[in-house]
Order: C-alpha cells, then structure tokens, then sequence
C-alpha cells in the first residue's frame, strides 16, 4: 500500500480517538451492547424462577443445542442466537460514525479540499477513506466481541458453574457478514456525502441498515426467523455481494466536483 | 516551455453561470503574475481549473506540460495551493500538520522533520509549532497554508487572497518570501487577489479580470502605456504664474494645463517625464516658487477602474 495512502489512514483514525465526544459515542453503543445486554438477560434467566413456558420452548429445541441445565441452555441460545443480531448494529455505527468524520466532517471542515490537492488520485483518497472506515469498524467490532465473550463468560462461570458453548455463528459474522455491513454503510454514507452538510445529517444513512436489523431480532426474539449458519453464510455472501457492486459504484461517482459539491 | 499555457478557456457551471469567457493568457517560468479582480470574477474557479479540481467547458489548460483534467495529480505534485477553502486539520498542531502533508506528498521523515522547520521559521511559526490548529488566528492559520503549501518545493504556487487576514507585518513577510520564491528559486507565482495595491508590490505581470473576462494583461508599464498613457505631474509652489494662461476644464491642451487641486498644489497631465524640465523652467522663469515636483505614475487601482469604465461605456 502507498504510503500517503497509510498516512491518511492514520490521520483519520486519530481524527476520531482524538476527538472524545466522537470516541466516546463510538464506544457507549458497543459497550451497552456487549456488556450491558447481555449481562442483563443473563441475569435475568439466572433469578427469574423457573417458567412451565420456557421449558416447553426448550423441549422444542433439538437435543444438540441442550447443555446441562435449563439455564446453561438459554444462555447458549442467547449468546448464539440473540446477541449476534444485535452485535450486528456495532459495525454499521461505527463504520458510519467513522465514514461520516471522514468523507463529510472533513468537506464540513474545508480540509477535503486541501487533500484533493496532493500527489494522490482521487480514487487513492477513496481507498484511504474507505480503509479508515473499515479497519476502525473491525477493530471496535473485534475489541466488542472479545469484551462481550469476556464478561459472558465470566458471568456464566460465576452465576451458573460453567462456560457458554460459542457456535460457529459468530465465524461467519465477524469475519463476513460484519465487513461486508461496514462496507455498505460506508458506501451510504459517502453516496449521501454530497448532498450533507454535516456529519450527523449524513449519519442519518445508516438508519437503512439499522432497519432490517430491527426485523431480525424482532424476528429472533418471537421464533419467527431462527438464523442458521447456513441463513447467515448465504445472507453474509448476499451482503459482500451488495457491498462490493455499492463500492464500485460509490468511487466511480466519487469525482472531485462531487466532493466539492 | 511555458509554466502556465491557458487557451480560450471557459467555464460554465451547471447552473447556468458563466464565470469564465474566452480567457487566454501564457505564465513563463519564475514569474510573479497576479490575477486580479473583485469578488466573484473568477479567480478561484481559474484556480480550481488549473489544478484539475474543475473541468473547463471550453478551451485547454497546460500546467508545467500537463494537461489539468487528465493528470490533476502529476501536477498537484510539482504544484502548492493555498485557498481560502483548503483548511488544515484543528485536532493537529501546525507541526504535525507539515509533517502530514510532507508524508503525503512522500517526503522521508526526516527530511520533512527539516522542511517544517525552516518554513515554520520563515513564517515566525517556530513559537506555535507545537499549538493546536483550533488555537492558531486566522493569520497564523494562513501563513500556515502557505508553508503547507511549500513543503514539497513546488515549481509553480497558486495562491488565491494568500494575505487576507494578515495584520501588516506578517503581510510584508508573506510578500518578501514570495517574491524571494520567485527570484532565487525560479518558483512561478499565479496570485489571485482582489488587493491591487498588495499586487502592484509583488507581482511582474498583471492579468485583469471582471465578470469572467480578460480586461487586460501584461507588466504595469505595458498596461499603463496601453490604458493610461498620461502621468500626473504634481508642484507646490508657493507662487504658481500662469503657464500660457489658466486652467479650463474644458480644454486639454498642452499649454493651458495646471489645476489647483488644494492652496499651493498643482496638478497636470503629462505624456512623459520628457516633458517635466522645460514646464519647471517655464514655472522658474515666470517667477513661480516651487518647493517639490511629483511625477505620479497611474496605479494598477487606476488602470483597473478606468478599464472596468471602459467596459461599462460599451456595454451601455
């Protein structure tokens, strides 16, 4: 990779960890999501009393994904079916918060016209931005997961004696079906960059994103829509699909009169 | 080779406005040429043109050979700009600021590290290296541009309004380290300001611009000979005789020239300082004290205002 390339990459990453309004709501959705979510719900299978209806939910369940309690079982299932829907929304904000500093925060600032002047094409820029976008949303998506798994974890060990069981599930997602979410709320975000004249009116974007999602864990949380592994690989592949034919399109209409719009 | 070759050039935005007509005009190398003209003449559109920003709607531009809308990036590399538009990173100090665009521009760190410093230098930056941009004023912010925009030793500087916001020092400064570019680095300067006075003392050649067209290019010499021909002569006199008979409005005749513009001053056109001795002996002879002679040379200001009337008469 060119190293003016690298360079922009680092400048917009410190643009964001800089500035601490900006950070700090980069990180309060994640660590509501992963910490306190899911802390909640285990708390809540732990000392809620046993429910008639919950056993015959359970007894629906296939003998696989039965653990050695009742408890044990509904945490595997929350942990594996519940909590990656919601882990979804981690790597669409971040990668829009992140897009939105960096494509339209810095047209709002008049500092994009100033790099529109340097050795790099127009087309090296994009990349720079796009990667910028992508890596911040994969590293606070990866750093979310590990804390998630951490405090679950734990959580588990301490209230109910042992570990929770992590599915395949969540191989797929972090390393397919999140990417390719990030890059399409990136390609949103840049496509409405020409017409927003401020990072929070772009960010209005990602809301398309968030949308589906909301079906989804509607749709987990009734047994309307169990996500599979194999729903989630076809539905990640769909995703990468979309996003690269969205990028293409995003950096062939990212022109400088576009940008200086 | 020329440094800037700009052919029939014109731009037509979108909506419909025409903010450059027909314009052609050729910078050789090292020269200082301002680009002058008010508030939306179109000198930043020129700009913006000439860096490939834009794309023209008619005619060609060559930059250093280059042609703008095809290699915007080959000629951003031997080029620096500094706009009113193009701002710097607050959340950065100015240092950090020219080490980003020096490593964007692919010079080695250390080498960066030398450049920063001599223009911060230069610029009397050194004491607020290490401040954050959101607490540099808007001068400091400027003179910031403009070592941003020398970090790479471009061939060619495109400054538009580069001392707008400067206090009168650091405008001098600006305006010595220009013209020093100039002269010793061979550095072609295209100066767009509408500051006709900031102008006149840096610049070698002059390009004028109104509503999108060229009024009239060349040295203020070429310009004046071509649009004020006449020089005023100014005398105090404690006395002033009649110089073959007193001043009429109405008559433009070589001998019936002077004017009392204030008690003891005297004003009339001349044609060329040839003429100064033999009206001073004329004054002498007659009688007249005279205490100081002035030859007052038209200035770009009144060049420019007497084309932009001239433009106005035939438009009407």
């Amino acid at each position: 990779m060119n190293q003016a390339v690298k360079t922009i990459i680092k400048k917009d990453i410190k643009g964001i960890t800089s500035n601490r309004s900006l950070f700090l709501s980069l990180l309060i959705v994640p660590l509501v999501l992963t910490v306190l979510l899911p802390c909640i719900f285990l708390f809540a299978v732990h000392f809620v009393p046993d429910d008639p209806d919950i056993r015959k939910l359970l007894d629906l369940l296939p003998r696989s994904a039965w653990s050695s309690s009742p408890e044990l079982t509904i945490s595997g299932l929350i942990l594996n079916y519940i909590m990656p829907v919601f882990f979804l929304i981690i790597p669409i904000m971040a990668s829009s918060v992140m897009a939105a500093s960096s494509f339209v925060g810095e047209k709002e600032k008049h500092t994009l016209e100033t790099l529109l002047y340097s050795p790099l094409t127009l087309g090296q820029i994009f990349r720079a931005k796009v990667l910028a976008s992508f890596l911040m949303s994969m590293a606070v998506s990866l750093a979310s997961f590990l804390v998630m798994l951490l405090f679950m974890e734990l959580e588990a060990f301490f209230l109910m004696g042992s570990l929770l069981p992590l599915s395949a599930s969540w191989l797929i997602l972090l390393c397919m079906l999140s990417p390719a979410v990030s890059l399409i709320a990136v390609t949103l975000i840049v496509r409405g960059s020409a017409r927003a004249q401020s990072m929070e009116e772009s960010q209005q974007a990602a809301v398309f994103l968030i949308l589906p999602l909301v079906l989804l864990v509607v749709g987990q949380f009734t047994g309307v829509l169990l996500v599979s592994q194999w729903l989630l690989l076809v539905l990640s592949l769909a995703c990468a699909l979309l996003a690269w034919i969205l990028l293409r399109r995003a950096a062939a209409r990212y022109t400088y009169e576009m940008v200086l719009k | 080779m020329n440094a800037v070759t700009i052919t029939h050039l014109s731009k037509t935005y979108p909506n419909g406005t025409a903010a450059l007509q027909d314009i052609t005009l050729a910078l050789r190398p090292g020269e200082v040429c301002g680009f002058l003209g008010p508030n939306g003449a179109g000198k930043t559109t020129t700009v913006k043109l000439l860096n490939g920003i834009l794309t023209p709607s008619g005619g060609s531009l060559s930059v250093l050979g280059m042609d703008p809308a095809r290699e915007p990036e080959k000629i951003h590399a031997r080029c620096g700009v500094v706009t009113e538009h193009a701002q710097m990173y607050d959340n950065l100090t100015g240092k950090e600021n020219l080490l980003f665009y020096a490593s964007v521009f692919g010079i080695s760190p250390s080498e960066a590290a030398d450049r920063a410093d001599a223009l911060l230098w230069e610029l009397d930056l050194l004491n607020a290296q290490d401040k954050k941009l959101s607490s540099y004023s808007t001068g400091m912010r400027q003179r910031l541009s403009l070592a941003r925009a020398l970090i790479h030793r471009p061939d060619v500087l495109f400054l538009d309004e580069p001392t707008s916001g400067l206090d009168p020092e650091s405008a001098r400064n600006v305006n010595l380290m220009i013209r020093r570019l100039a002269e010793e680095s061979g550095v072609t300067v295209f100066l767009c300001t509408h500051q006709l006075r900031y102008a006149q003392e840096i610049c070698s050649r002059y390009c004028l611009i109104e509503k999108g067209m060229l009024l009239a290019d060349g040295t203020l010499k070429e310009l004046r000979s071509r649009i004020l021909p006449d020089t005023v002569l100014r005398i105090r006199a404690g006395h002033m005789p009649v110089i073959a008979g007193q001043y009429d409005p109405g008559q433009h005749s070589r001998e019936n020239i002077f004017q009392e513009i204030s008690p003891g001053h005297y004003e009339t056109h001349i044609r060329s300082e040839e003429e100064i001795p033999a009206i001073v002996r004329q004054i002498a002879e007659k009688g007249g004290l005279i205490y100081s002679v002035e030859n007052i040379q038209p200035s770009l200001e009144d060049i420019y205002f007497a084309l932009t009337d001239i433009q106005k008469e035939a438009s009407l």
